[in-house]
């Protein structure tokens, strides 16, 4: 009979009406993302050596490492920039890393408004997250 | 009957019906096409330039956005290419977990296809099903890997391990999937005004189909029995039992048809490969430093859109020296110069959409 595979699928619609629903409703409502999450970078500055061995690995040289000379003569890390406008998110850099001291983040609001701020300064990201931290304790 | 001057229209490349930028430009008589030219290239960036200067590592990030819809299928491609060159054998369970995410992979892009298709046609609710039954499968990637879409999965040598909470899911996915597929033949598949739509439009041929070397699952619904996975194992597919679906009229319907059965048999490979699968570990001893030996290999897999190919020539550095890959969306859409001709505006939108292109692997 013409009109029965139509009224099916009016049927499968209606019982989904009535399903569970599975919107999410952000954001006030943020989803939980599982731990291996690649969508944000970060920088435990004081584990890094400066190696160098992250930004030979990525593919599209996002990453800029500049070291110098502590008192001992060791290299330390002077300044660590991500231009992530050019990132993929791959994650060969934090598997690269021997130190482990680039690892992603599951933070995922990283939307600017300008260009420039695609720019991230790890090691300044660091500090005022070191900083926040310090806050914490102090309230809490 | 009243004739009226042939008309030039232009579709695309910024339209929805058309899966991307994709750019036709139709010649009609009244509402009949009486020609077709497609217009690719909008997308293009140079993937095999730009493996020229990447390391051989570094390259699997790029394949992931060869197709955006199934990105592990060039992943893997890649990757079995590189390994075959350097003599690399990977563990038995790197080589099941590739199947699985292969597979699931391929569901996935399936699903999309047929809401797409759907869609296209002005049935709009069976394409946000298909959008929420793949979200679970992205999930799977997420807590696996990390990516959803461009998910740089495997590695030269093997696959990272999915966390103990992959199983579970997975398990439960597999076997819902019947029920799934179900649900899109009821509300799809048996819809009359899809099948109006859709039966008897935009005919292939067999002949037309080898022809033009057409792959994937547009030509099995021509009918002809061609799939690397059977017809030229790679990895370990030859230890599975599955169908190759194969269609007998070559329209459109049968090409809706042919990925829904797909859908099955893969359900139907990752279950076996879920009771096979051995313990141990999943990487294989690869020097840090991927250097080939000077040579050249060809490697192909069976896509979700038609046969992934690539073509290595090594020149013993950390680079290739050439490379050369090849996707179903380029040359699949070939067949629309030679099958639209005659058929409605309206047909024309539905034979693309059981294409089911994908640009960026068209373009490269
Ligand atoms: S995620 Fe990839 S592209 Fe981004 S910095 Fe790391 S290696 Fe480079
Ligand atoms: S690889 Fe790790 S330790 Fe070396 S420079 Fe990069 S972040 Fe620092």
């Amino acid at each position: 009979m013409f009109g029965k595979g139509l009224i099916k699928g009016l049927g499968i619609t209606g019982k989904h009406l009535f399903n569970r629903k599975v919107t999410e409703f952000y954001p006030e409502q943020k989803p939980v993302l599982p731990p291996r999450t690649r969508s944000s970078m970060y920088l435990d500055v004081p584990k890094c050596t400066a190696c160098g061995i992250c930004a030979n690995t990525c593919p599209n040289n996002v990453i800029t490492i500049t070291s110098g000379k502590d008192e001992n003569n060791k290299r330390v890390l002077t300044g660590y920039t991500m231009d992530t406008g050019r990132c993929l998110f791959c994650g060969l850099c934090t598997e690269a890393c021997p130190s482990k001291a680039l690892h992603t983040t599951t933070e995922f609001e990283n939307a600017v408004y300008v260009k420039d701020e695609l720019l991230w300064d790890m090691m300044k990201k660091y500090k005022a997250d070191a900083s926040k931290q310090e806050e914490g304790k102090d309230n809490g | 009957m009243l004739r009226t001057d042939e008309i030039q229209i232009n579709i695309g490349p910024q339209h929805p019906s058309t899966h991307g930028v994709f750019r036709m430009l139709a010649n009609l008589d009244g509402e009949v096409v009486t020609k077709v030219e497609s217009k690719v290239g909008y997308l293009h960036r140079g993937m095999e330039k730009l493996a020229e200067s990447r390391t051989y590592p570094q390259f699997i990030p790029y394949t992931d956005r060869l197709d955006y819809l199934a990105a592990i299928a060039a992943n893997i491609g890649y990757v079995q290419t590189v390994e075959k060159l350097m003599g690399v054998e990977i563990p038995e369970r790197a080589e099941y977990l590739r199947v699985i995410f292969f597979e699931l992979q391929r569901i996935a892009s399936h699903l999309i296809a047929a809401g797409t298709n759907s869609s296209d046609l002005g049935g709009m609710t069976p394409f946000l099903y298909a959008m929420a039954d793949r979200e679970r499968i992205l999930d799977m990637f997420e807590m696996t890997i990390g990516g959803r879409l461009t998910v740089n999965l495997p590695r030269i040598g093997g696959i990272i391990e999915p966390p103990e909470e992959f199983w579970p899911a997975l398990k439960k996915f597999v076997d819902d999937l019947p029920g799934m597929i179900d649900e899109f033949n009821g509300i799809i598949t048996g819809n009359e005004i899809f099948q109006a739509r859709t039966k008897g439009v935009g005919v292939l041929s067999k002949e037309l189909a080898e022809g033009l070397s057409i792959t994937g699952p547009v030509l099995r619904a021509s009918g002809v029995k061609w799939d690397v996975r059977k017809n030229a194992p790679y990895g370990i597919y030859d230890r599975f039992d599955f169908e190759v679906p194969t269609g007998e009229n070559g329209d459109c319907f049968d090409r809706f048809v042919v990925r829904l059965r797909e859908m099955e048999e893969s359900g139907k490979i990752i279950r076996q490969a879920m009771r096979d699968i051995p313990e141990g570990p999943t990487f294989a001893k690869v020097a840090k430093v991927v250097k080939p030996p000077v040579g050249e290999i060809f490697h192909r897999v069976e896509g979700v859109r038609g046969e992934i190919a690539y073509y290595v020539v090594s020149d013993g550095s950390t680079k290739p020296y050439r490379l050369r890959l090849r996707g179903g969306s380029f040359i699949n859409i070939q067949m629309l110069h030679h099958v639209v001709p005659g058929w409605k505006f309206a047909d024309l939108i539905a034979i693309l959409a059981s294409l089911d292109i994908v640009l960026p692997e068209c373009d490269r």
